[in-house]
Protein backbone atom coordinates (compact mmCIF):
# COMPACT_ATOMS: atom_id res chain seq x y z
CA UNK A 1 0.00 0.00 0.00
CA UNK A 2 1.78 3.41 -0.98
CA UNK A 3 -0.01 6.50 -2.09
CA UNK A 4 -0.25 6.78 -5.61
CA UNK A 5 1.83 8.90 -7.60
CA UNK A 6 -1.12 10.30 -9.94
CA UNK A 7 -3.11 11.72 -6.97
CA UNK A 8 -4.79 14.85 -7.60
CA UNK A 9 -4.06 16.70 -4.14
CA UNK A 10 -6.14 19.10 -5.45
CA UNK A 11 -9.16 17.92 -5.87
CA UNK A 12 -9.31 14.90 -3.78
CA UNK A 13 -12.68 13.71 -2.65
CA UNK A 14 -12.57 12.19 0.87
CA UNK A 15 -12.75 8.52 -0.32
CA UNK A 16 -9.90 8.31 -1.87
CA UNK A 17 -8.37 10.61 1.27
CA UNK A 18 -9.90 8.06 3.45
CA UNK A 19 -8.07 5.13 1.26
CA UNK A 20 -4.70 6.97 1.27
CA UNK A 21 -4.91 7.88 4.84
CA UNK A 22 -3.01 5.20 6.60
CA UNK A 23 -0.14 5.66 4.34
CA UNK A 24 0.00 8.79 4.71
CA UNK A 25 0.41 8.08 8.17
CA UNK A 26 2.67 5.82 7.26
CA UNK A 27 5.35 7.66 5.57
CA UNK A 28 4.98 11.13 6.70
CA UNK A 29 7.34 12.94 7.74
CA UNK A 30 5.58 15.01 10.07
CA UNK A 31 2.03 15.10 10.78
CA UNK A 32 -0.31 14.50 7.99
CA UNK A 33 -2.53 17.85 9.08
CA UNK A 34 0.71 19.76 8.27
CA UNK A 35 1.23 18.49 4.78
CA UNK A 36 1.38 20.97 2.45
CA UNK A 37 -0.25 19.23 -0.34
CA UNK A 38 -3.66 18.63 2.12
CA UNK A 39 -3.85 22.01 3.23
CA UNK A 40 -6.55 22.97 0.71
CA UNK A 41 -8.51 19.56 0.96
CA UNK A 42 -8.48 19.62 4.76
CA UNK A 43 -9.92 23.44 4.71
CA UNK A 44 -12.70 21.97 2.90
CA UNK A 45 -13.54 18.98 4.74
CA UNK A 46 -13.56 20.21 8.33
CA UNK A 47 -14.64 16.46 9.18
CA UNK A 48 -12.04 14.94 7.40
CA UNK A 49 -9.59 17.42 9.38
CA UNK A 50 -11.27 16.15 12.90
CA UNK A 51 -10.62 12.80 11.94
CA UNK A 52 -6.45 13.74 10.88
CA UNK A 53 -6.45 16.35 14.51
CA UNK A 54 -7.81 13.11 16.76
CA UNK A 55 -5.61 10.19 15.10
CA UNK A 56 -2.95 12.56 15.79
CA UNK A 57 -3.73 13.23 19.29
CA UNK A 58 -4.09 8.95 19.77
CA UNK A 59 -0.40 8.07 18.27
CA UNK A 60 1.28 11.64 20.34
CA UNK A 61 -1.05 10.20 23.79
CA UNK A 62 0.25 7.34 22.64
CA UNK A 63 3.75 8.09 23.50
CA UNK A 64 2.86 8.78 27.42
CA UNK A 65 1.96 5.22 27.93
CA UNK A 66 5.63 4.26 27.12
CA UNK A 67 6.38 4.84 30.78
CA UNK A 68 4.92 2.15 32.70
CA UNK A 69 1.83 2.66 34.68
CA UNK A 70 1.77 2.69 38.47
CA UNK A 71 1.92 -0.98 38.74
CA UNK A 72 3.94 -3.92 39.24
CA UNK A 73 4.02 -7.73 39.28
CA UNK A 74 3.15 -9.39 42.35
CA UNK A 75 5.86 -10.05 44.71
CA UNK A 76 6.09 -13.76 43.86
CA UNK A 77 6.70 -13.41 40.52
CA UNK A 78 10.70 -12.09 41.86
CA UNK A 79 9.90 -15.19 44.98
CA UNK A 80 9.80 -17.32 41.41
CA UNK A 81 13.24 -15.91 39.58
CA UNK A 82 15.09 -16.10 42.90
CA UNK A 83 14.13 -19.50 43.26
CA UNK A 84 15.27 -20.67 39.79
CA UNK A 85 18.10 -18.31 40.27
CA UNK A 86 18.81 -20.55 44.06
CA UNK A 87 18.24 -23.88 41.92
CA UNK A 88 20.74 -23.05 39.52
CA UNK A 89 18.54 -23.91 36.84
CA UNK A 90 19.45 -20.47 35.29
CA UNK A 91 22.97 -19.03 35.20
CA UNK A 92 24.52 -16.41 33.18
CA UNK A 93 26.38 -17.53 29.69
CA UNK A 94 29.55 -18.66 31.62
CA UNK A 95 28.07 -21.68 32.53
CA UNK A 96 25.29 -24.41 32.44
CA UNK A 97 21.59 -23.30 31.45
CA UNK A 98 18.79 -25.77 31.46
CA UNK A 99 17.09 -24.86 28.02
CA UNK B 1 13.35 -16.53 15.44
CA UNK B 2 14.90 -16.78 18.99
CA UNK B 3 13.69 -14.27 22.13
CA UNK B 4 16.53 -11.65 21.42
CA UNK B 5 15.14 -11.35 18.02
CA UNK B 6 17.86 -12.85 16.47
CA UNK B 7 16.77 -15.38 12.84
CA UNK B 8 17.70 -18.01 12.34
CA UNK B 9 16.96 -18.61 8.66
CA UNK B 10 16.54 -16.37 6.51
CA UNK B 11 18.30 -13.67 8.52
CA UNK B 12 16.99 -10.02 8.39
CA UNK B 13 18.78 -7.24 9.58
CA UNK B 14 16.82 -5.12 12.09
CA UNK B 15 18.85 -2.43 13.48
CA UNK B 16 18.65 -0.65 16.64
CA UNK B 17 16.00 1.85 16.23
CA UNK B 18 18.12 5.11 16.87
CA UNK B 19 14.41 6.52 18.27
CA UNK B 20 14.06 3.81 20.30
CA UNK B 21 17.71 4.81 22.03
CA UNK B 22 16.72 7.92 22.50
CA UNK B 23 13.09 7.47 24.42
CA UNK B 24 14.98 4.47 26.80
CA UNK B 25 18.12 6.17 27.56
CA UNK B 26 20.72 4.79 30.47
CA UNK B 27 19.51 4.40 33.91
CA UNK B 28 21.80 5.38 37.02
CA UNK B 29 23.22 2.48 38.11
CA UNK B 30 21.71 0.07 35.27
CA UNK B 31 25.65 -0.51 33.67
CA UNK B 32 27.20 -1.19 36.97
CA UNK B 33 24.83 -3.95 37.30
CA UNK B 34 24.50 -5.13 34.31
CA UNK B 35 28.46 -5.43 34.16
CA UNK B 36 27.66 -7.05 37.86
CA UNK B 37 25.21 -9.67 36.62
CA UNK B 38 27.56 -11.13 33.43
CA UNK B 39 29.46 -12.06 36.40
CA UNK B 40 26.65 -13.77 37.94
CA UNK B 41 25.92 -11.38 41.12
CA UNK B 42 22.63 -11.94 42.46
CA UNK B 43 22.82 -8.40 43.75
CA UNK B 44 23.16 -7.44 40.57
CA UNK B 45 19.96 -9.13 38.91
CA UNK B 46 17.83 -8.16 42.20
CA UNK B 47 19.17 -4.49 40.91
CA UNK B 48 18.08 -4.94 37.60
CA UNK B 49 14.83 -6.64 38.28
CA UNK B 50 13.85 -3.48 40.29
CA UNK B 51 14.68 -0.75 37.45
CA UNK B 52 13.13 -2.81 34.91
CA UNK B 53 9.90 -4.91 36.40
CA UNK B 54 7.33 -2.45 35.28
CA UNK B 55 8.00 -1.66 32.35
CA UNK B 56 8.68 -5.14 31.17
CA UNK B 57 5.45 -6.16 33.30
CA UNK B 58 3.83 -3.55 31.86
CA UNK B 59 4.21 -4.35 28.09
CA UNK B 60 3.49 -8.14 29.06
CA UNK B 61 0.33 -7.03 30.31
CA UNK B 62 -1.06 -4.24 27.38
CA UNK B 63 0.27 -7.27 24.85
CA UNK B 64 -1.59 -10.23 26.34
CA UNK B 65 -4.56 -8.34 28.45
CA UNK B 66 -4.39 -11.07 31.62
CA UNK B 67 -2.49 -10.70 34.61
CA UNK B 68 -1.65 -14.02 35.61
CA UNK B 69 0.05 -14.56 32.21
CA UNK B 70 1.55 -11.01 31.73
CA UNK B 71 3.14 -12.13 35.50
CA UNK B 72 4.30 -15.98 33.96
CA UNK B 73 5.81 -13.75 31.12
CA UNK B 74 7.74 -11.19 33.23
CA UNK B 75 9.22 -14.07 35.18
CA UNK B 76 9.97 -15.73 32.11
CA UNK B 77 11.20 -12.33 30.56
CA UNK B 78 13.62 -12.07 33.45
CA UNK B 79 14.83 -15.63 33.71
CA UNK B 80 15.74 -15.46 30.41
CA UNK B 81 17.15 -12.00 30.39
CA UNK B 82 19.45 -13.57 33.33
CA UNK B 83 20.10 -16.78 30.85
CA UNK B 84 20.84 -14.61 28.18
CA UNK B 85 22.61 -11.02 29.65
CA UNK B 86 26.24 -11.77 28.26
CA UNK B 87 25.33 -11.44 24.85
CA UNK B 88 23.85 -7.85 25.48
CA UNK B 89 26.41 -5.89 23.79
CA UNK B 90 25.25 -2.09 24.54
CA UNK B 91 24.61 -1.54 21.18
CA UNK B 92 21.15 0.08 21.73
CA UNK B 93 19.91 1.19 25.49
CA UNK B 94 19.50 -2.10 27.81
CA UNK B 95 15.68 -1.37 28.35
CA UNK B 96 15.05 -1.19 24.18
CA UNK B 97 17.12 -4.41 24.28
CA UNK B 98 15.45 -6.33 27.30
CA UNK B 99 11.72 -4.90 25.24
CA UNK B 100 12.83 -6.46 22.25
CA UNK B 101 13.38 -9.84 24.26
CA UNK B 102 10.14 -9.28 26.05
CA UNK B 103 7.87 -8.55 22.76
CA UNK B 104 9.75 -11.86 21.30
CA UNK B 105 9.31 -13.93 23.88
CA UNK B 106 5.29 -12.53 24.08
CA UNK B 107 5.06 -13.44 20.57
CA UNK B 108 6.60 -17.05 20.52
CA UNK B 109 4.25 -17.83 23.56
CA UNK B 110 1.19 -16.32 21.20
CA UNK B 111 2.57 -19.19 18.62
CA UNK B 112 2.58 -21.36 20.50
CA UNK B 113 -0.37 -21.30 22.18
CA UNK B 114 -2.02 -21.21 17.99
CA UNK B 115 -2.98 -17.70 17.88
CA UNK B 116 -2.58 -16.74 14.09
CA UNK B 117 -1.33 -13.09 14.27
CA UNK B 118 -1.30 -13.14 10.67
CA UNK B 119 -4.44 -13.01 10.19
CA UNK B 120 -4.74 -10.82 12.98
CA UNK B 121 -8.19 -11.76 13.14
CA UNK B 122 -9.78 -8.28 12.18
CA UNK B 123 -8.17 -8.51 8.37
CA UNK B 124 -9.82 -12.04 7.74
CA UNK B 125 -13.28 -11.68 9.92
CA UNK B 126 -13.93 -8.30 11.27
CA UNK B 127 -17.04 -8.20 13.32
CA UNK B 128 -19.56 -5.26 12.88
CA UNK B 129 -18.23 -4.57 16.86
CA UNK B 130 -15.13 -4.60 16.16
CA UNK B 131 -14.56 -2.90 12.87
CA UNK B 132 -14.24 0.57 13.25
CA UNK B 133 -16.63 2.71 11.75
CA UNK B 134 -15.76 4.60 8.58
CA UNK B 135 -17.52 7.50 9.25
CA UNK B 136 -15.08 10.79 9.39
CA UNK B 137 -17.57 12.38 12.48
CA UNK B 138 -16.72 15.96 13.91
CA UNK B 139 -13.88 16.89 16.15
CA UNK B 140 -13.81 14.71 19.57
CA UNK B 141 -13.91 17.82 22.43
CA UNK B 142 -11.88 15.39 24.59
CA UNK B 143 -9.78 14.58 22.06
CA UNK B 144 -8.95 17.99 21.27
CA UNK B 145 -7.96 18.77 24.64
CA UNK B 146 -5.33 16.78 26.36
CA UNK B 147 -5.68 13.08 26.20
CA UNK B 148 -6.42 11.49 29.60
CA UNK B 149 -3.86 8.57 30.32
CA UNK B 150 -6.39 6.53 31.99
CA UNK B 151 -8.75 6.92 29.43
CA UNK B 152 -6.68 6.08 26.55
CA UNK B 153 -4.89 2.95 28.43
CA UNK B 154 -8.78 1.67 28.92
CA UNK B 155 -9.28 1.96 25.26
CA UNK B 156 -6.49 0.33 24.36
CA UNK B 157 -7.51 -2.78 26.57
CA UNK B 158 -10.63 -2.79 24.98
CA UNK B 159 -8.69 -3.14 21.55
CA UNK B 160 -9.35 -6.24 19.57
CA UNK B 161 -5.50 -8.11 20.37
CA UNK B 162 -4.22 -8.06 16.65
CA UNK B 163 -5.55 -3.96 16.64
CA UNK B 164 -3.16 -3.88 20.16
CA UNK B 165 -0.29 -6.01 19.30
CA UNK B 166 -0.10 -3.97 16.77
CA UNK B 167 -1.11 -0.34 18.30
CA UNK B 168 1.19 -0.99 21.25
CA UNK B 169 4.17 -1.94 19.50
CA UNK B 170 4.17 1.09 16.94
CA UNK B 171 2.84 4.11 18.67
CA UNK B 172 3.62 2.92 22.10
CA UNK B 173 7.07 1.06 21.62
CA UNK B 174 8.19 2.74 18.83
CA UNK B 175 8.58 0.02 16.39
CA UNK B 176 8.99 0.78 13.02
CA UNK B 177 6.18 -1.19 10.26
CA UNK B 178 9.34 -3.26 8.55
CA UNK B 179 10.22 -4.65 12.05
CA UNK B 180 6.48 -5.42 13.48
CA UNK B 181 5.50 -7.08 9.96
CA UNK B 182 9.12 -9.07 10.31
CA UNK B 183 8.39 -9.53 13.98
CA UNK B 184 4.63 -10.64 13.33
CA UNK B 185 5.40 -12.54 9.83
CA UNK B 186 2.94 -10.16 8.13
CA UNK B 187 3.45 -7.87 5.50
CA UNK B 188 4.33 -3.80 5.96
CA UNK B 189 1.19 -3.14 4.65
CA UNK B 190 -1.25 -5.51 7.08
CA UNK B 191 0.82 -3.13 9.83
CA UNK B 192 0.20 -0.08 8.44
CA UNK B 193 -3.35 -0.92 7.92
CA UNK B 194 -4.07 -3.05 10.93
CA UNK B 195 -2.12 0.34 13.04
CA UNK B 196 -4.89 2.74 11.26
CA UNK B 197 -8.02 0.60 12.14
CA UNK B 198 -6.53 0.82 15.67
CA UNK B 199 -6.59 4.20 15.54
CA UNK B 200 -9.68 4.71 14.42
CA UNK B 201 -11.53 1.79 16.77
CA UNK B 202 -10.05 3.90 19.63
CA UNK B 203 -11.42 7.03 18.47
CA UNK B 204 -14.36 5.57 18.63
CA UNK B 205 -13.75 4.21 22.03
CA UNK B 206 -12.43 7.42 23.57
CA UNK B 207 -15.52 8.59 22.14
CA UNK B 208 -17.97 6.62 23.85
CA UNK B 209 -15.87 5.32 27.05
CA UNK B 210 -19.43 3.93 28.23
CA UNK B 211 -18.77 1.18 26.07
CA UNK B 212 -15.79 0.23 27.59
CA UNK B 213 -15.58 -2.54 29.79
CA UNK B 214 -13.14 -2.98 32.99
CA UNK B 215 -9.89 -4.18 32.16
CA UNK B 216 -7.16 -5.97 34.19
CA UNK B 217 -4.52 -3.28 33.46
CA UNK B 218 -6.70 -0.65 34.26
CA UNK B 219 -8.42 -1.94 37.61
CA UNK B 220 -4.69 -2.73 38.92
CA UNK B 221 -3.46 0.66 37.88
CA UNK B 222 -6.52 2.50 39.39
CA UNK B 223 -6.19 1.01 42.87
Amino acid sequence: MTVPSNIDFDNLKPEEFEHILPELFANGEGKVSKDPRLHKFLAANPDCAALVSDLEAIADAARTLLEPVAVAPSEQVWLNIQSRLREGTVTNGHSKTTD
Amino acid sequence: MNAEGQWMNPAPTVRPNPVLFQRNPPIAGEAEAIAAAKLGDPDAFAKLYELHKRRVYTLCLRMLGNISAAEDMTQDAFLHLFRKIDSFRGESAFSTWLHRLTVNLVLMQLRKKGLNLVSLEETVNPTDEDTPKRDFGSRDPVLAGSLDRVALERAVAELPPGYRMVFVLHDVEGYEHNEIATMLGCSVGNSKSQLHKARLKLRELLRHPERATQSPLISESEK
